[in-house]
């Protein structure tokens, strides 16, 4: 194997026909970094999930895995990758140890890890005592737990999860952190999460990558997108007045549903708020910092739906 | 390993019992069928010699040889085409062909396991129908020679007269004849299941281009077209009831219904490599 990134995609399109799934997507996971692929439903999460797995081929731009194209060398960079796609396909009639023993026999005699492996990656995300039950009598989150521990055999340097911590109990997405995390900070491994849902992989991911309609809306760390998003909530009398106040000096007030007044932490002290607002004879009543979290301003970034 | 993988999930699939199923009663029906016209031309009897009057002869070998050839004429192909059409659509239909591919596999090895265990399982319904149809025979009519008269399972215009010993030789023969000739379904399915992602339809359609083709081969009026269809080569294992067997005919036809295989698995294989998995 190269030496290549783990991954590394360029300007990156997929169309289906006339329909673009992705658009000049750029992305790169260096190892021992977790990043999270977000977005809605349709956003090209998945679509690019399966370009990077070599399943589909992109129309634009490139995508490398350890330094070599998935789809012409799918087998050289399958050899370190794991990929779990949603929903978890699964062989139904197997039962869960069969499924493991025979998917990590693909890797081949030398790479294949010994029975105690399997029975530990099963141990791991709490299928032990199912181990020997068919796939086909498995809940969905026990499914989402199998693909899970999949994903971890043989020793893998690239996980890449689709939508992990659907149907999982909140037991299971706290063991389901802690493995990620000790793949991470124990082996180094390269890790990519894909979810609709932020909150579910805010705490783990380093840097985020939030997708709409195949585009790029927001790329970068958690805490760049958190930069600038605290806002000074002041409860005022005569909120209308105390609005035309603070923008007649240069502080955009938005008025919120519960009558309050909403202002750009950083902006404007609680000083100038109170200064500002008695010259105007308007009484401040009450003041907040809030401080919004991940989740509502990617949701602010889609229905702005602009590139950042 | 991905061979016994794949053999693994054919076995605990329900794919082998239902096909098992449908040819015993298949069997069952023949066995009515064949009691039911001795008796019509015997007048009740049900005396199995050949007369003069009936112009027939029936034994445990006739009724093997009869419900093995529309066996293989009416299920066999569709019982090939449906292990060709789950092996690749129906795959990807749920997922596990990108479940496969996500691994370090070549498609090339992926894409022959699963002809491999597609056709192995049709060689070996093949062989267990046609037992099943011996034994039946044996047990259910009693064995005798094997006397064939001009019709639809002799090609030959005058009465053929094999022994016992000699008519089981040939049943033996005609196993790996007409398990190669069910190649040539097979791969037809293999080609429309990589250009969908349901089973129901790859499976659907190369029945319906088998049976098409098998009605074509049989009307007159389509002559022309008969030496471009497979369909005109996958009962050439007859000849090997004959009193003497003509083995270059009967390679012609094999080396025809190779050729058409090849052609398809070129064509599914072509398209295998290029296919995505969306």
């Amino acid at each position: 194997m190269s030496g290549g990134a783990p991954v590394e995609v360029e300007r990156l399109g997929k169309r289906f026909g006339s329909r673009v799934a992705l658009a000049d997507i750029d992305l790169t996971v260096a190892a021992g970094e977790i990043v999270g692929l977000v977005g809605p439903n349709g956003s090209g999460k998945s679509t690019l999930l399966r370009v990077l797995a070599g399943l589909l081929r992109p129309t634009s731009g490139r995508a490398r895995l350890f330094g070599h194209d998935p789809f012409l060398a799918r087998e050289t960079v399958m050899r370190d990758a794991r990929f779990a796609f949603a929903p978890p396909a699964l062989f139904e009639s197997l039962t869960a140890r069969e499924h493991l023993v025979h998917l990590v026999g693909l890797h081949g005699r030398a790479a294949r890890p010994p029975a105690a492996a399997i029975d530990g990656a099963l141990a791991r995300v709490g299928l032990a005592e199912r181990a020997d039950d068919r796939v086909r009598s498995f809940s969905f989150g026990m499914r989402q737990r199998l693909a899970v521990a999949q994903a971890l055999l043989p020793p893998p340097r690239l996980v890449v999860l689709d939508e992990p911590t659907e149907g999982l109990d909140p037991a299971a997405v706290l063991e389901l952190r802690a493995i990620l995390s000790e793949l991470r900070k124990q082996h180094g491994v390269a890790i990519l999460l894909s979810s609709h849902l932020l909150i579910e992989i805010d705490s783990l991911v380093d840097r985020l990558l939030l997708l709409q309609e195949g585009r790029v809306l927001f790329a970068g760390s958690a805490a760049t997108l958190r930069a600038g998003s605290e806002r000074l909530v002041l409860g005022v009398d005569a909120v209308e007045r105390g609005a035309a106040a603070l923008l007649a000096h240069g502080f955009a007030a938005t008025l919120r549903s519960d009558g309050t007044l909403e202002v750009a932490n950083g902006t404007l002290t609680l000083a100038e708020a109170q200064t500002l607002l008695r010259a105007a004879g308007v009484a401040l009543a009450s003041f907040h910092v809030e401080q919004r979290s991940l989740e509502q301003l990617l949701r602010e970034r889609l229905a702005a739906g602009r590139p950042a | 390993m991905i061979l016994r993988l794949e053999f693994l999930r054919l076995v605990r699939s329900r794919r082998p019992l239902m096909a098992l199923l449908a040819l015993l009663l298949f069997l069952a029906l023949m066995l009515v069928g064949f009691w039911s016209y001795a008796q019509s031309r015997t007048h009740g009897a049900v005396q199995f010699e050949y007369t003069y009057e009936n112009r027939s002869y029936f034994n445990g070998l006739t009724f093997a040889l009869y419900a093995f050839f529309f066996g293989f004429v009416l299920l066999l192909p569709i019982f090939a085409a449906i292990e060709g059409g789950a092996q690749i659509a129906g795959d990807a239909g749920s997922g596990t062909l990108g479940l496969l591919l996500v691994r370090p596999i070549s498609k090339t090895r992926l894409f022959f396991t699963k002809l491999a265990v597609a056709w192995g399982w049709s060689t070996l319904l093949t062989a267990l129908f046609l037992g099943a149809a011996l034994l039946l025979g044996l047990f259910a009519v009693g064995w005798g020679e094997l006397r064939l008269y001009p019709g639809v399972l002799q090609s030959s215009d005058r009465p053929q007269l094999l022994s016992r010993a000699t008519a089981l030789r040939r049943f033996l023969l005609a196993w790996p004849a007409a398990s190669l000739a069910l190649l040539a379904p097979l791969a037809l399915s293999f080609w429309i299941s990589t250009w969908t992602r349901s089973a129901v339809n790859a499976v659907g359609t190369a029945v319906a281009l088998y049976l098409v083709a098998h009605v074509i081969v049989e009307v007159h009026f389509f002559e022309a077209l008969k030496p471009w269809l497979f369909t005109s080569h996958t009962t050439a294992w007859r000849a090997l009831f004959r009193e003497t067997i003509d083995w270059r005919e009967i390679a012609g036809h094999e080396v025809a219904l190779l050729g058409h295989a090849a052609l398809f698995l070129a064509l599914a294989f072509r398209r295998f490599r290029r296919r995505e998995e969306a």
